[in-house]
């Protein structure tokens, strides 16, 4: 990428200064959102997710496993991210391996919770079909496919809207099994389990330029920032993560006010996302078996 | 139009995959109706006018094909639905009903519902997909309904009473299949109708007047979910079972799971099971695995005894089971180490058609009404058979075919339809055809497309064969022919030169059929089908046409033949030099016979270079011949009867061993030299897409019987190697002089037949042929009458860049599936011939009851089983009467019989004076006795 | 198995010589020089072109004409089964390679000396014949990116199974085991860059099996130049010219 010229940075700066971003934004505003579910088929739930030009894909594919022994009653779910190489040159031969890590620690962080699961934004009870013996495990693959800054409040868009997409086919266990083997499942082509998606959290990063901090940065942008805070929030206005990652040093007032302010940009995103999503869904349900010429 | 069809599927691993395929719907799949004013009628076939268009459901397939396949049954739609549900539970029905839908001669069209866009439907919520598949037929009849517009019926056939009230709903018009044909008014087509079983519980109340005393006569059957899981947990085991072809009360179920065969005795263990059905097994407890020899003797077997047959030609033909194992007697009482089982449940049916005869019954009182019977089939290891028939007077004394349809525990036997009458019991060419249909030998004439395939008659060389540079032209060398007197299919031929450096240029030449089968062609794919021509005793089946056979393939003297030929250089030690491959035009000189070949040798006083030529050749031969048998390979004795045969009446006047001349070791060695030349050639050149002749080591179980009589006399066999088989049984002589046979005739029957096999699908090692000791072998010499040398011919071609290699070799799976026809064929093809000889057999003895001696081979607790020699069957003579309780004593050790109480004793091996004739203990049903003098 | 069914229908209701659905669009990537997505039925790939550009590694620079790059990279999810890959297995490395040799041919390097031309396809999902979409996705992506080229090069693919030819398997045909011919063509010019095989044909046979690719890559040709001449409509509408 080529850098920015000084005048390039003044502007930016200046313009954010003045509430008034280089695409005419403000502060606090998001590019436009797109949101299409069920982009992959051959998984069980998938999204696509634009915000302006960064463009991601979020898919879940449900797998039969065994619980975790120390946590017998749920199930298991694992977040990988990759960043395709046309999203970025930077990107090729594993040279996204260093960013897709970050974000996939960050995803974990922010929806999962921490290592005992609470504080999840799904319930991973509702994954298990027999206790101890056999559960769903869920892996999320995000995709980002083009970058334009602000990759992680895509994803997580992404995954939330990929989850409501997500079916997961309805299991009979078989009978008579003594209790120390595996037992039999079956599993229904018809009957799909929906997940209630209405706790999973939305992330909002806020980058600070200068003395103000703005939301959905671009990749410009986020070339001029000094910091970032990125902050959960589910519908209840409540805070699930929290992530500062690197730049200069935050005065915690500072973190307490990007916070109040994030509560404050989550109470008009997340019913933003909502009906996107289900416009999408109701679109993509629309779209099976549409006529399409031969 | 674009659908998109996704199911979730279990992987081996137990993972679940969602599974994602597009499914695309037309608008230009058709209605087949010929009148059809807006279809493409290009293919059409339905229908002329006023005709009523039928649709069937899956059901109706399965169980009414004998129905369908009835020339009244016409103008059919079979749905695409129909075709997938028929092919997934029945293949062979399936295979019927292709065969019916490419008929020419048949109406039946195939309507692609599954891709039509308003023919499609999709899998609601909560709908199984049984009930959306019938969804599926009720709007495609529905779709005909309306599409035709009254110029025609539609009728929708079902016997499920669901989907037909369903369907009168909706507004189609909806019978059962037994309603439709009785609106046809062709009263024999009722007996083709198979009724459901439920009516047929019906029926048999009002037979059986107190249906308190109907109890359960067999153990209900296991649902398929709990066989399942008792399979994953091993509580039962999965295999095909087998009934032992020479006692129906006794078979055996080979289970992967404990790597033994499970013994089931008895009806009620089998708990009906049908030889080839797919069945899971429970094993019964220890201490009911029952001592095989007393079975043979108490249980059902009762109306049951074996009867006279010819002598088993290999393992596969060998009465087998009968023999306990080698455990020592005192031990055998307590507990036997084989373990048996009973049937809980079957996987999958082999129900097949069936030949066979009405047990003779008297006439019902009521004539005319349906009357009940039971079908005895001319296979012993299926059960009786109960059908209902309408015209028994017809029936009885009659050869027919029927087919099983249902069997419920409450019911003793099975019940089925009739098919078919083939003709009356006795009559020749009825029994004649009964082995026919019992081998699965296809003996209709051949088809118009078959007989377009031959060149125009009469065939004679054209310039074309002589310039093309792949033929040599070999007319000037003194080629000649040895065969069987009479043969008129003659595809081998020789030719024997000396060169100037004392060596012998040998060629064998073997009738160029591919020349004149092409593949992929419909004479090349009936000859694959067929796999080998069938030898009756006075009838030949042919694979090819007879204009191939007799005129333009077979090597006839005086005339030009195309040949593929092996030529090699030999010198006079039999070493051979060099070899080489090549097409060629012969004209043979003289078509001989064996006896004329072996005469002309023996006549020392004939110095013509003809008579030259075969002194020669049988030097070699006998050379060959010596250091063969000292690598190994067996000279193993067979008894093959020979008839002659009256050209009138057709009834066999003489029988004889057929007698082997030096002549003909020496045909058969040069021919065993070619098929071994070839067969390297063409390994080397196609490793993994050869066809390959292997005959497999035989394992110690299955030499045990051969021990156990050897042991009994004091001989020792040593069976580590063919080599060190072939050695003792050279060495096994005894004061007898037929003894040493009589060991290799035993020995034969333990090994199993040699097989064909794509190369690809096997290990090098594993191509070994222990009887002839050779580590290659294939079939090269008769194209004429067995397939598998049609394709090594080709395959030789294609090697020596003649020819391409037709695209069958490069699909493996296509390949090992020739090859197993060809095997399945070839032993149908053996069975069938063995039948004609018994058959004749039993003709030839009806006038002439005989005295002869015998020797005893087997040892049973009421008797033991005989070899004949000079007629080449064996049997059993009974010491005891039928009922009568034995007072004989069986010595398994010294295997000897002995009778309580007195020194009378019968020993194996030992020769005996016996009668033999041919006695009616039920009327029209002759067999062959064999008495002790 | 029967994956022709008696009359001549394939398994998901094709006809033999009946392409899948194909959809195609260009710019699917908002910051890449150039961008385009390409669907044949299920199988979906996108690829973006980075470039003409300076050479980043000045030691690949090469005097007389630009250097091609290619990566070809597969999503986790792609496929049925969930699997994830390393980055630069063989199997990839070879598919960045056909690819980037098969675009190197019609590229007209020479006209850019000294500069670099990067292209990315990722399979988003894979139903068969991802080769021949990488290298269509790769041409509209090349054309949208403006970057100079002797013509179209489009890909098809086809097979032989049950003694029928069959124009682009999917990949349920594909894992029959049958040959698959895929070919590359410059339509224009009727020539043939690239041809890949993967199992025994007789040559008449691989003759009507290698045509019929060849009529499909015609087919797919004249859908990309319709793709390519709506959006540029689209972008002259957008410029109000």
């Amino acid at each position: 990428m080529v850098g920015l010229s000084a005048g390039e940075k003044n502007f930016i700066r200046g313009g954010i200064e003045q509430d008034l971003r280089a695409d005419g934004r403000q502060r606090q505003d998001f590019r436009p959102i797109l949101i299409e579910t069920g982009v992959i088929p051959q998984a069980n739930g998938s999204a696509r997710v634009r915000f302006g030009a960064t463009d991601v894909i979020a898919s879940v594919k449900a797998e039969l496993g065994k619980p975790n022994p120390l946590q017998p009653g749920r199930g298991k779910v694992a977040i990988y991210v990759d960043c395709s190489p046309t999203a970025a040159p930077a990107f090729e031969r594993g040279g996204g391996e260093e960013l897709s890590t970050e974000l996939s620690a960050a995803l974990q962080k922010c929806l999962l919770g921490g290592k005992s699961g609470a504080g999840a934004g799904i319930d991973l009870s509702s994954l298990m079909v027999l206790e101890g013996k056999v559960c769903w495990d869920l892996y999320i693959d995000g995709l980002v496919v083009s970058s334009d800054g602000n990759l992680l409040d895509a994803l997580a868009a992404a995954i939330k809207a990929a989850l409501t997409n997500t079916g997961i086919p309805k299991v009979d266990v078989g009978v008579g099994a003594s209790p120390d083997e595996q037992p039999e499942v079956n599993i229904s082509d018809e009957e799909f389990l929906q997940f209630d998606t209405s706790a999973v959290p939305v992330i909002i990063t806020l980058t600070k330029v200068g003395r103000e901090y703005i939301v959905d940065a671009t990749s410009d942008e986020e070339s001029q920032m000094s910091s970032a805070v990125s902050v959960s929030v589910n519908s209840h206005g409540k805070v699930c993560g929290l992530i500062k990652r690197g730049g200069a040093g935050l005065d915690a007032s500072v973190i307490l006010d990007m916070v109040s302010a994030a509560r404050h940009v989550s109470q008009k995103l997340i019913p933003l996302l909502d009906s996107e999503i289900d416009a999408a869904e109701a679109a993509s349900l629309a779209g099976q078996g549409s006529d399409v010429d031969p | 139009m674009l659908q998109s069809k996704s199911f979730m599927k279990m992987t081996r691993h137990g993972r679940a995959v969602k599974v994602v395929r597009e499914h695309y719907l037309r608008d230009d799949i058709y209605c087949g109706v010929q009148y059809c004013k807006v279809c493409d009628t290009k293919d059409a076939r339905l229908g002329s006018s006023e005709s009523t268009i039928l649709v069937v459901d899956t059901n109706v397939i399965l169980h009414q094909i004998d129905l369908l396949e009835n020339p009244a049954m016409d103008d059919v739609v079979v749905l695409d639905v129909v075709m997938e549900e028929v092919k997934n539970k029945n293949l062979s029905v399936y295979n019927r009903l292709k065969a019916l839908c490419t008929s020419s001669q048949r109406k039946f069209f195939i309507f692609y519902n599954e891709y039509h866009k308003d023919t499609y439907v999709k899998q609601m919520v909560g709908e199984t997909s049984n009930d959306r598949n019938d969804r599926a037929i009720r709007v495609a009849t529905q779709w005909y309904q309306n599409h035709l517009a009254g110029s025609s019926r539609v009728l929708l056939i079902t016997n499920d009473r669901e989907n037909k009230r369903k369907a009168i709903e909706e507004g189609l018009s909806a019978e059962t299949v037994e309603s439709y044909v009785k609106s046809l008014g062709q009263p024999g087509l009722l007996d083709l109708v198979v009724v459901s079983s439920s009516e047929d519980v019906n029926v048999m109340e009002v037979e059986e007047t107190r249906p308190s005393k109907r109890k359960a006569i067999y153990s209900e059957h296991k649902p398929m979910s709990e066989i399942t899981h008792g399979l994953h947990r091993g509580i039962y085991h999965q295999g095909k079972l087998r009934v032992n072809r020479y006692n129906p009360f006794e078979a055996y179920v080979g289970s992967e799971s404990i790597g033994d065969e499970i013994i089931i005795y008895g009806r009620s263990n089998m708990n009906r099971a049908f030889d080839g059905d797919i069945v899971a097994v429970e094993l019964l407890p220890q201490d009911q695995w029952h001592d095989v020899k007393k079975l043979s003797i108490e249980d059902e077997g009762k109306d049951e005894e074996e009867g006279v047959h010819l002598v088993p030609g290999s393992a596969d033909d060998a009465p087998r089971g009968t023999v306990p194992s080698a455990v020592p007697s005192e031990t055998m009482n307590s507990t036997s180490c084989r373990p048996s089982g009973k049937v809980i449940g079957i996987i999958k049916r082999n129900w097949q058609s069936y030949c066979g005869s009405l047990e003779p019954m008297s006439m019902p009182a009521g004539d005319g009404g349906v009357a009940y019977a039971l079908f005895i089939s001319k296979d012993r290891r299926i059960p009786k058979i109960r059908i209902q028939t309408r015209q028994l007077g017809n029936l009885l004394n009659k050869r027919i075919i029927v087919a099983v349809d249902s069997w419920d525990c409450l019911s003793r036997y099975p019940s089925g339809h009739y098919v078919r009458t083939i003709g009356n019991i006795g009559d020749k060419k009825t029994e004649d055809e009964v082995i026919l249909i019992e081998n699965d030998i296809n003996s209709r004439p051949f088809s118009m497309q078959v007989l377009a395939c031959l060149p125009p008659l009469p065939w004679n060389l054209s310039p074309e064969d002589l310039m093309n540079p792949n033929r040599v032209d070999l007319r000037h060398v003194r080629v000649f022919s040895v065969d069987p007197p009479g043969c008129t299919d003659i595809d081998d031929a020789l030719h024997c030169t000396s060169l100037s450096n004392g060596n012998f240029e040998v060629g064998v030449h073997i009738a160029d059929v591919t020349n004149f089968v092409h593949p992929e062609t419909p004479l090349d794919k009936e000859a694959s089908q067929r796999g080998t021509s069938v030898y009756l005793v006075d009838r030949r089946i042919d694979m090819l046409p007879k204009p191939l056979t007799e005129d333009i393939c077979s090597l006839r003297s005086d005339v030009e033949r195309l040949a593929f030929s092996v030529i090699w250089e030999i010198t006079p030690q039999a070493e051979i030099t060099s070899t080489r491959y090549t097409k060629s035009v012969i004209k043979s000189c003289a078509a001989l016979s064996y006896v004329e070949a072996q005469a002309r040798m023996d006549d020392s006083r004939l110095m013509d270079p003809l008579t030259t030529d075969l002194r020669n050749l049988n030097s070699l031969a006998k050379i060959m011949r010596q250091r063969r048998i000292e690598r190994g390979a067996l000279t193993l004795a067979s008894a093959e009867v020979k008839f002659q045969i009256d050209t009138e009446t057709h009834d066999p006047l003489d029988i004889g061993i057929y007698q082997i001349r030096e002549a003909n070791q020496m045909i058969e060695e040069f021919m065993l030299a070619a098929n071994i030349s070839v067969a390297e050639k063409i390994l080397k050149h196609f490793p993994l897409c050869s066809l390959l002749r292997r005959h497999p080591s035989p394992t110690k179980d299955m030499l045990e019987p051969l021990l156990r009589i050897t042991a009994s006399i004091g001989l020792d066999l040593d069976v580590s190697s063919s080599k060190a088989l072939a050695d003792s049984l050279d060495h096994a002589v005894g004061e007898d002089p037929y003894f040493n046979k009589l060991i290799r005739i035993l020995a034969t029957r333990c090994m199993t037949q040699a097989v064909y096999f794509c190369s690809g699908d096997l290990s090098p090692q594993e191509f070994h042929h222990y009887g002839l000791a050779a580590p290659l072998y294939t079939h090269f010499t008769s194209p004429i009458r067995r397939y598998a040398d049609v394709i090594v011919h080709r395959l030789l071609a294609a090697a020596l860049g003649i020819s391409k290699l037709p695209p069958v070799f490069l699909d493996r799976n296509q390949l090992t599936s020739v090859s197993d026809n060809l095997n399945y064929r070839h032993r149908n093809a053996q069975m069938a011939s063995r039948a004609s000889v018994e058959l004749n057999t039993v003709i030839y003895f009806r006038k002439r009851p005989t005295d002869t001696e015998a020797r005893i081979v087997k040892i049973r607790a009421n008797g033991f089983i005989v070899f004949v020699p000079k007629f080449g069957i064996e049997g059993p003579v009974y010491l005891v009467k039928r009922g009568e309780k034995s007072d004989w004593l069986v010595d398994e050790a010294n295997q000897r019989v002995t009778k309580a109480g007195s020194g009378v004793n019968y020993r194996v091996l030992q020769a005996v004076k016996i009668h033999m004739e041919v006695v009616e203990h039920q009327p029209n049903r002759p067999k062959l006795e064999l008495t002790l003098i | 198995m029967e994956y022709v069914k008696l009359s001549g229908f394939r398994l998901d209701g094709r006809r033999p010589t009946e392409m899948r659905h194909i959809h195609a669009e260009v710019g699917a990537v908002a910051n890449a020089d150039g961008s385009a997505s390409f669907e044949m039925g299920n199988t979906k790939v996108i690829a973006a072109v980075y470039g003409p550009k300076e050479v980043e590694n000045k030691g690949q620079q090469i005097g007389n004409k630009a250097l091609v790059r290619c990566e070809y990279s597969m999503a986790n999810f792609s496929t049925g089964d969930r699997a994830r890959r390393p980055k630069g297995d063989r199997r990839s490395t070879e598919l960045s390679l056909v690819i980037r040799q098969t675009m190197e041919a019609c590229i007209l390097t020479h006209l850019m000396p000294r500069s670099q031309i990067d292209i990315y396809v990722q399979v988003l999902q894979a139903d068969g014949g991802t080769r021949s979409a990488c290298i269509n996705a790769a041409t509209l992506a090349l054309a949208d990116a403006g970057i100079p080229m002797c013509d179209l090069v489009t890909s098809c693919a086809a097979g032989y199974l049950n003694s029928t030819p069959l124009l682009d398997l999917n990949y349920l045909e594909d894992s029959a085991g049958g040959p698959d011919v895929t070919v590359g063509l410059l339509s224009k010019l009727d020539k043939v860059t690239l041809l890949q095989m993967d199992a025994k044909l007789p040559l008449d046979i691989f003759e009507n099996v290698m045509q019929l690719a060849i009529e499909g890559c015609k087919a797919i040709a004249n859908l990309i130049r319709q793709v390519l001449l709506e959006n540029t409509k689209k972008l002259e509408y957008l410029r109000g010219t």
